[in-house]
């Protein structure tokens, strides 16, 4: 298998006065799975359109194994592409729309007729081969959308949300079963959603998106635990990270952040910015829970969520509401006082957005 | 007893004009294709004594007049020239049509809503305002007299409807799936003959029938451009009976089936194509 590093180089586009994408700039290495992670309409999928040739792009260049292709038409990249629709051949059988791509390149009878064989085992899809798209389930139809990126054994494998129609069981075994065949087939691979579920199990490389831009690149740890800024910090993570703003306060030598009724100790590193408005974001999982005497932030349970795995508590601290993530074992109640305390090392300060 | 209300009276309405509405279609259209039928299949003889004789008598069925026309009025000639005609101008418009109504919804180009526009503006002009020049200029050029050039005109009036029935049908066929196809390894071309075509066989059939239609019954250009009777189409060719001077009526009505049967028996086969969506199952559905 032909396995490439893509390189997108400052790529921009616009619709009409609508700028879609702007200065996009990332690397892919080869074999490397990197999800393009963002909100709807942040221009994830049109970035793949671009990748693939389908939409030409307003400037920058787009690049497989160092070298561009902007010129090239989308049969000349050697990508495949499985879109979100799935977009199979209403009008042709399974087998023909998985050995569509082999037969337009010119690929011998004999040998498609094997390859689709060996997909269809793989995505154990083999006894439908004779049938139409329409007498499929939603599943089937998806299988066979990955099936026909799959059997062409292209340069780069794109994918455009492919499991956003699928319902929420059968989503969570294709995204590890997708996880497997890359793990066994090692392609290049661009993934598109908006799901951060996905992003963080399937992604080696995550590319955080929003109104266009990237605004971080990492691994899905280095995202989840080192978010650059406000937008990602709080667009990753179920549920959301807890974010406050308020102002860096000098109290006798320490720092201490003063929100809305409620205050906490910074880092001493932090007094630089004395007097100054910062954001300051706590993950529900990060926040622990003492017993109700000990010295902490004091917080009053306003409503507990149980989702069976694990518990949050939304409290009341000052003027501001935190979500604290409790061991499957506490016994919550509503109207409850807690004292809270963070986990050290385990704040997010953000100045002007950007991570500190 | 009943209560009859608002919706009753209505509904009873509505009944009553939809008979009245079969009825009146059925008088209009149904009466005079049995009358010409019928008539075509008796001897003028019966005809001249029995005109009120609105009956037809399987034992007396008299197929002369078909022979007669055939043979002997040339309308086997006439035929065969309505069917090259006819059938030339649909693979043309069909063609023209697939590439222009693609090119119209799917490629950007500059002038391409001004071309999507005028596409119909084309079609306003009333086919006789246009022959009176048409046939000067052909004239002109010393082309009138031919068939090919019928066909030319009949490409000018069949275009813009075909185009524009093609192109909204294009427009709802889901552009990921063209992309599908170029992503695995079409051309545009290959995509309009490997997918787009196939998928459009409801919309190209209707286009078809409808070109079919017109070539095969237009009169007014045949009329005036054709000059020569081994050129003739069916529709010229019946009038130049119907003129003649020895007029028999069972002749006539014989020529006029011969005309009208096949736009019927193709209508009938292709009606069931018309309709049915080929793009279930595509999408995620």
């Amino acid at each position: 298998m032909i396995v490439a590093s893509l390189t997108l180089k400052n790529i921009s586009k616009s619709f009409g006065k609508v700028a879609v994408l702007r200065e996009v700039n990332v690397h892919v290495e080869e074999g490397a799975f990197c999800v393009l992670l963002g909100p709807s309409g942040c221009g994830k999928s049109t970035l793949l359109n671009i990748i693939a040739g389908l939409t030409p792009q307003d400037s920058g260049s787009v690049l497989v194994d160092g070298h561009p292709v902007d010129r090239l038409t989308p049969r000349e990249r050697d990508v495949a592409m499985v879109f979100q629709s799935y977009a199979l051949y209403p009008h042709m059988t399974v087998g023909q729309n998985l050995g569509f791509g082999l037969r337009m390149r010119g690929v011998s009878g004999e040998e498609i007729e094997q390859k689709v064989r060996d997909v269809a085992t793989l995505l154990g899809i083999e006894k439908l081969l004779g049938r139409k798209p329409r007498e499929l389930s939603g599943g089937q139809r998806q299988r066979v959308a990955m099936g026909r990126a799959l059997v062409r054994q292209p340069k780069i494998f794109l994918f455009d949300e492919p499991l956003s129609n699928l319902d929420a069981r059968l989503r969570a075994n294709v995204r590890l079963e997708l996880k497997q065949i890359h793990q066994q087939l090692r392609g290049t691979v661009v993934y598109v959603t908006h799901d951060q579920v996905e992003a963080m199990t399937l992604g080696d490389q995550i590319v955080v998106l929003h109104e266009g831009r990237v605004r971080q690149e990492g691994s899905p740890e280095d995202i989840y635990s080192r978010p650059a800024d406000r937008f990602v910090a709080s667009f990753l993570g179920t549920p959301e990270m807890n974010l406050y703003s308020g102002r860096v306060t000098n109290r006798e030598g320490r720092a201490v952040f003063e929100g809305k009724g409620f205050s906490l100790d910074l880092a001493v590193t932090l007094l630089e910015h004395v007097n100054e408005e910062i954001e300051i974001g706590i993950r529900p999982e990060d926040v622990r829970i003492n017993d109700a005497e000990s010295p902490g932030l004091q917080a009053e349970v306003e409503m507990v969520s149980n989702i069976g795995s694990e518990i949050y508590a939304h409290a009341r601290i000052g003027g501001a509401r935190i979500t604290v993530k409790a061991p499957k074992e506490a016994r919550l109640n509503k109207g409850q006082t807690l004292s809270l305390a963070t986990v050290p090392g385990a704040l997010h300060v953000f100045y002007k957005g950007r991570r500190l | 007893m009943r209560h009859w209300g608002q919706e009753g009276i209505e509904e009873g309405m509505i009944r009553i004009l939809r008979v009245v509405g079969i009825l009146f279609f059925f008088v209009m259209v149904g009466f005079p294709f049995y009358w010409m039928v019928v008539s075509s299949l008796k001897s003028l003889q019966e005809l001249l004594l029995h005109p009120e004789n609105l009956g037809l008598e399987i034992g007396k069925l008299d197929f002369t007049a078909y022979g007669e026309v055939l043979f002997e009025h040339g309308f086997l000639q006439y035929i065969s020239n309505s069917v090259y005609v006819a059938v030339l101008t649909v693979l043309l418009s069909l063609s023209l049509a697939t590439l222009g109504g693609y090119a119209v919804t799917r490629l950007y180009f500059r002038g391409q809503a001004f071309m999507s526009l005028s596409i119909l503006v084309i079609y306003m002009f009333p086919a006789i305002v246009l022959v009176i020049p048409l046939y000067v200029v052909f004239s002109w050029l010393g082309l009138r007299d031919s068939i090919h050039v019928l066909i030319l005109v009949y490409l000018a009036q069949t275009l813009p409807v075909a185009l524009y029935m093609l192109r909204s049908y294009f427009q709802n066929l889901p552009a990921e799936i063209e992309y599908a196809g170029l992503t695995d390894g079409c051309t545009r071309l290959g995509v309009i003959w490997r997918i787009v075509i196939p998928l459009s066989a409801p919309a190209l059939a209707s286009v078809a029938l409808y070109t079919f239609m017109i070539a095969w019954n237009e009169f007014l250009f045949a009329f005036m451009f054709l000059d020569s009777p081994e050129k003739f189409t069916l529709s010229r060719g019946v009038v130049q009976l119907a003129g003649s001077v020895h007029l028999s009526k069972q002749l006539v009505m014989a020529a006029s089936v011969l005309v009208t049967v096949p736009i019927v028996v193709l209508f009938l086969f292709f009606e069931r194509h018309l309709v049915r969506g080929l793009t279930a199952g595509a999408m995620k559905g």
